[in-house]
């Protein structure tokens, strides 16, 4: 098992790499380019441009060798700071710093910084990780289940009332755009019924302290009660929205699934046996349905970023998606890159753990 | 394409229609047909994808002639208007927003715009899927390795995320570029099918036994293996106009997309954040719904095609 | 035959009665399994035999009552040990399917779960019905490996499916089946998806096996060699109704019916080298558009008036022998004059 996954881990390198480049070619081809940002930034004074261009190995009207200057520069390969390949200490750059390498570049965890608020991208991440895994995790255990459930009923209960409901209902919502569903949500429950709040991730008149800063933690372990149940408020339109669209297209998928392997062969030898109808349902039929339903769970997370940045816009979650838009808008380069990379990292991560589980899920599959 | 196991009493309930005796001679008269007249007599035999061919065949209608019909122009602002926009009425059914542009005018017109981009994106993203796929099941090896690395890179990037940056960056609010960027950034699914059709059709007995006679690779290619990956191209396809059509819209919910003065049912919507908030619900429902219809009909017409096009489903 | 609604004498082990079984498509109605009657003895081994459609697999799946939708049982009788089966309770039907009637089935590469080690499939049914520990269940499991004849069945126990060949999975299917001491095997096919070589191991495996346990057993089977060598009575069934049955050496060395007598001639072995090899014409009817009378008029040789209106009924001609047709239920003054000189199927061969 574990020569399987560090095989696929290197397998995994060279589209690494290739993300690397297309996020970097998608900012630097922008018309414009960083410069144009920074001179029209009137916080950032002349030394710090100098500073950070030299950092970057930024320059005006690079050509293809400076462009890929600063490249390597944003990788972590190159020195920009005089030195090359090699470090200030002399040794290649690429290696970490603890071993005499550099300390520019993604590869030895520097993001650089957002050029709208001249703070490090890492920390601007970080800030808006809590809110973002908060909806995310919530949405993905909500959309998994109940598409899980709604499909294996519905491939049961095939051609029943049920069946058509549920077929009806997946077909409805899998039309719908998230974002205009949200907007819609927020209307009917938010501004007419006012049953739930459509803005932001906590109450800003009655919390403690604004969300992810420390005294906000510090209240919510003193007494999490109400901060959750502020919280949990807060997520009831913007998971809904998120998932809607995701549990209508997987109950469908699930539903397949069911009923490709409900009609295999081995489910017939299983009623032969005598086994109940619900053993024979989720022991043997469900079982095997389980496999491509497992790959895609893992696959789809990808399609919760984009869910995530629809949704965020709309209820102005402060989470990863909305700090994206905003990155689109201000044209904040480093910050883009930054989230980029970071999120496609995690679905390759999430690829990974897809691989391994159907090798756990299929005892056909050898991993060798 | 093996025929089913006459055997199974599933083989009895599937046998279909036809003139033959018996099972086994209903499958030699379905042979007979070609796999398009067999396919065509699927779909419209299936209901759903009915109902999605009107629906979706009223909005290219709508599309096309809706604008020389229309009493109002989307962006002539009449005088006479209250603040907010005037709630649907006989005069203008969908209502009129803040500046008192009919909202029915923005539907009718923004599916021109919003068709268009559907249709066309889809349609390089068709072109340019099945070639990179056919080349790199058709070359194989490093070319193929490519190819496949960079479909990867497409899927391990969030493709909203592309999109956006893309739109704002190189969009210039106009169509044709934003066109070319949804139809280039959404090929990956198509390339990743045709290249899976080539792997598993090189093998398959159609293939071997052309090969066994002396049909040359090329024509192997162009003549027996992509009309039968041709199917779930087509399903895909269908996939993309629909999600194309969708991030559009959301793309210039967000101001990323086209400019105000071109009126697509997303430009429709780019108010309706604030409107909502007064209460003034038909800004957002109606352009909404049209997308909504759009893609559902497409979806429709999609599985329509699906079960149209699979050799395995038989009627 | 007895009554309907009495069950049959205590020696009958599974009597089915006028069984109706129908596929309801797009297109309408199938009648599968059209009205059949048969009935097995304790111990006793019964072949059912006919071309593919013609409904015997839909017979041995309405036994075990495994008919799904679109199909469905809508009429007859099956009794089994003193009860009809049609009209137990799914709870009931449980307890006597793997456990008093088992099935083996034909495609031994599908019929397996392939995400379950062949122990657990085995056990899992000793378990449901013997209410056996974990324990003992996997040494049963063991044991009947064993039986059918899998070399190091310990390590055999725990593998999956996949790692098997064919032939051995169908071994596993079989210990499977025998693994609840069964009253009545139903066999579908089982040698059919098999090498030739293989198909006469697994034959003469059923053969001990039915023996040594003293199950009754039905074989179904499109091929009459098979039925030769394995059973005692055959029934030969044709668009869903059964149309000869009686003891195998008596109806395959003297067929009554036509169709059965072309079966016979269109096996290449039966006919002397040089011989065209006799073929029956035309194909299995469309189970949409049914000959009104006998099913197998527009095919057979032998047709006069009375068959194209007229479905015979199945008929004791004595010696424990039935037919259907109507070269046998007709007064002699009837008969066409070919027939009345002597030429009957019968007397042909």
């Amino acid at each position: 098992m574990t020569k399987f996954i560090i095989r696929r881990v290197i397998q995994a390198l060279p589209v690494i790499w290739l993300i690397t480049v297309v996020s970097f070619l998608l900012m630097q081809q922008a018309p414009g380019g960083p410069q144009a940002v920074f001179n029209q930034n009137p916080h950032i004074t002349p030394e710090q441009v100098d500073a950070w261009l030299q950092r970057w190995c930024l320059v005006r009207n690079a050509d293809i060798l400076q462009t890929i200057q600063e490249y390597l520069g944003w990788l972590g390969v190159y020195n920009c700071t005089g030195g090359g390949f090699l470090s200030s200490q002399g040794l290649p750059n690429f290696l970490p710093a603890f071993l005499g390498g550099g300390t520019n570049g993604v590869i030895h965890g520097d993001f650089g910084f957002s050029i709208s608020s001249g703070q490090p991208v890492l920390s601007l991440i970080a800030q808006r990780l809590p809110a973002t895994a908060i909806l995310m995790g919530t949405a993905w255990i909500l959309w998994v289940v109940i598409a899980t459930l709604a499909g294996v009923l519905a491939a049961v209960k095939r051609y029943s009332l049920i069946d058509q409901v549920i077929t009806i209902l997946s077909y409805v919502f899998y039309s719908l755009p998230t974002f205009w569903l949200g907007l819609i949500l927020i209307f009917i429950f938010g501004v007419e019924l006012r049953l739930f709040p459509a803005q932001g991730i906590i109450n800003v008149r009655t919390s403690p302290a604004p969300f992810g800063t420390d005294a906000y933690w510090h209240a919510l372990f003193a007494n999490p009660w109400p901060q959750l149940v502020d919280i949990g408020q807060h997520l009831v339109l913007p998971v809904t929205t998120l998932i809607a669209v995701s549990v209508a297209g997987d109950s469908r998928f699930v539903r397949s699934a069911m009923l490709e392997s409900l009609s295999q062969d081995y489910v017939r030898t299983a009623r032969a046996k005598g086994l109940p109808g619900r053993t024979v349902i989720f022991r043997h039929a469900f079982r095997n349905a389980l496999l491509p339903i497992v790959t895609n769970i893992a696959l789809e997370i990808a399609f919760l970023f984009g869910g995530a940045i629809a949704t965020e816009t709309v209820f102005s979650y402060p989470g990863m998606g909305l700090l994206f838009y905003d990155g689109v808008n201000e044209r904040d380069y480093f910050l883009l890159m930054g989230i980029l990379l970071i999120a496609s990292l995690f679905i390759v991560f999430m690829n990974l753990v897809a691989d391994v589980l159907y090798v756990m899920v299929d005892p056909r599959i050898k991993y060798d | 394409m093996a025929l089913p196991d006459m055997q199974s009493p599933s083989a009895l309930q599937l046998g279909g229609p036809g003139d033959g005796a018996g099972t086994e001679d209903v499958e030699v008269a379905l042979e007979s047909l070609s796999q398009w007249q067999l396919a065509w007599r699927r779909f419209k035999l299936h209901r759903l994808a009915a109902v999605g061919l009107c629906i979706f065949g009223f909005m290219v209608l709508m599309a096309i002639f809706g604008p020389i019909l229309d009493p109002y122009d989307p962006i002539f602002i009449p005088n006479a208007h209250v603040p907010g926009g005037d709630p649907p009425s006989l005069a203008h059914l969908f209502g009129t927003d803040d500046v008192g542009r009919d909202v029915f005018a923005m539907v009718v017109n923004g599916a021109r715009i919003s068709v268009t981009i559907g249709v066309f994106s889809m349609l390089i993203a068709g072109i340019v899927g099945v070639l990179v796929g056919a080349v790199a099941g058709y070359v194989g090896g490093l070319v193929d390795n490519v190819l496949m690395r960079i479909v990867d890179v497409f899927f391990a990037i969030p493709f909203l995320f592309v999109i956006l940056v893309a739109s704002r960056f190189f969009g210039q609010g106009q169509l044709i570029p934003l066109i070319l960027i949804f139809g280039l950034l959404s090929w990956p699914l198509i390339s990743r099918l045709v290249r899976a059709m080539f792997l598993s059709l090189r093998e398959a007995d159609f293939v071997e036994a052309a090969r066994a006679v002396g049909v040359s690779d090329f024509r192997i290619t162009f003549r027996h293996i992509l009309p039968s990956a041709l199917g779930p191209v087509i399903v895909a396809m269908t996939l993309i106009m629909a999600s194309n059509i969708v991030l559009e819209a959301f793309v210039s919910f967000l101001g990323f997309g086209l400019t105000e003065d071109q009126t697509s049912w997303g430009n429709a919507l780019s108010n309706a954040q604030t409107v909502l908030s007064q209460g003034n619900w038909w800004w957002a429902f109606f352009p909404g719904m049209a997308i909504a219809l759009t893609v559902l009909a497409i979806n429709f017409i999609g599985d329509g095609l699906r079960d149209a096009l699979d050799p395995r489903s038989r009627l | 035959m007895s009554e309907p609604g009495v069950p049959p004498p205590e020696d009958v082990l599974l009597e089915v009665r006028g069984l109706r079984t129908e596929f309801r498509v797009l297109d309408g109605i199938v009648p599968a399994v059209d009205g059949v009657d048969f009935s097995l003895r304790r111990g006793e081994t019964l072949g059912l035999v006919g071309e593919s459609g013609s409904g015997k697999s839909v017979t041995s799946l309405s036994i075990m009552r495994l008919i799904e939708r679109p199909g469905a049982i809508v009429g007859g009788e099956i009794w089994f040990e003193g009860r009809d089966l049609l009209k137990l309770s799914e709870g009931d039907m449980e307890d006597i399917r793997g456990n008093e009637i088992t099935m083996i089935f034909q495609e031994p590469m599908t019929s397996l779960n392939p995400v379950f080690t062949v122990g657990e499939q085995i056990a899992e049914s000793v378990r449901l019905h013997r209410h056996a520990s974990k324990k003992d269940a996997w040494d049963r499991a063991i044991e009947m490996l064993k039986l059918v004849g899998i070399p190091s069945p310990e390590r055999r126990v725990k593998q999956y499916p996949h790692e098997m060949s064919g032939g051995m999975r169908q071994r596993v299917v079989i210990a499977m089946a025998l693994a609840c001491d069964p009253k009545l095997i139903i066999a579908d096919e089982p040698t059919t998806a098999l090498d030739v070589t293989i198909q006469a191991q697994i034959l003469e495996l059923m053969k001990r096996i039915q023996a040594e346990s003293g199950a009754a057993m039905l074989l179904i089977t499109h091929d009459l060699a098979v039925v030769a060598e394995t059973v005692q009575r055959i029934a030969v069934m044709y668009a869903g109704k059964i149309v000869e049955s009686g003891a195998v050496e008596e109806t395959l060395l003297h067929p009554q019916h036509p169709y059965t007598e072309g079966l016979l001639t269109s096996i290449p072995s039966r006919v002397a080298r040089g011989q065209r090899l006799n073929v029956i014409k035309g194909t299995v009817p469309n189970p949409f558009r049914l000959p009104k009378g006998c099913k197998f008029e527009p095919r057979c040789p032998y047709s006069f008036e009375p068959c194209k209106d007229n479905d015979p009924p199945l008929e004791s001609i004595g010696n424990d022998r039935k037919v259907r047709c109507w070269l046998h239920g007709l007064p002699e003054h009837a008969l066409p004059v070919t027939v009345a000189a002597g030429t009957t199927p019968g007397g042909a061969s």
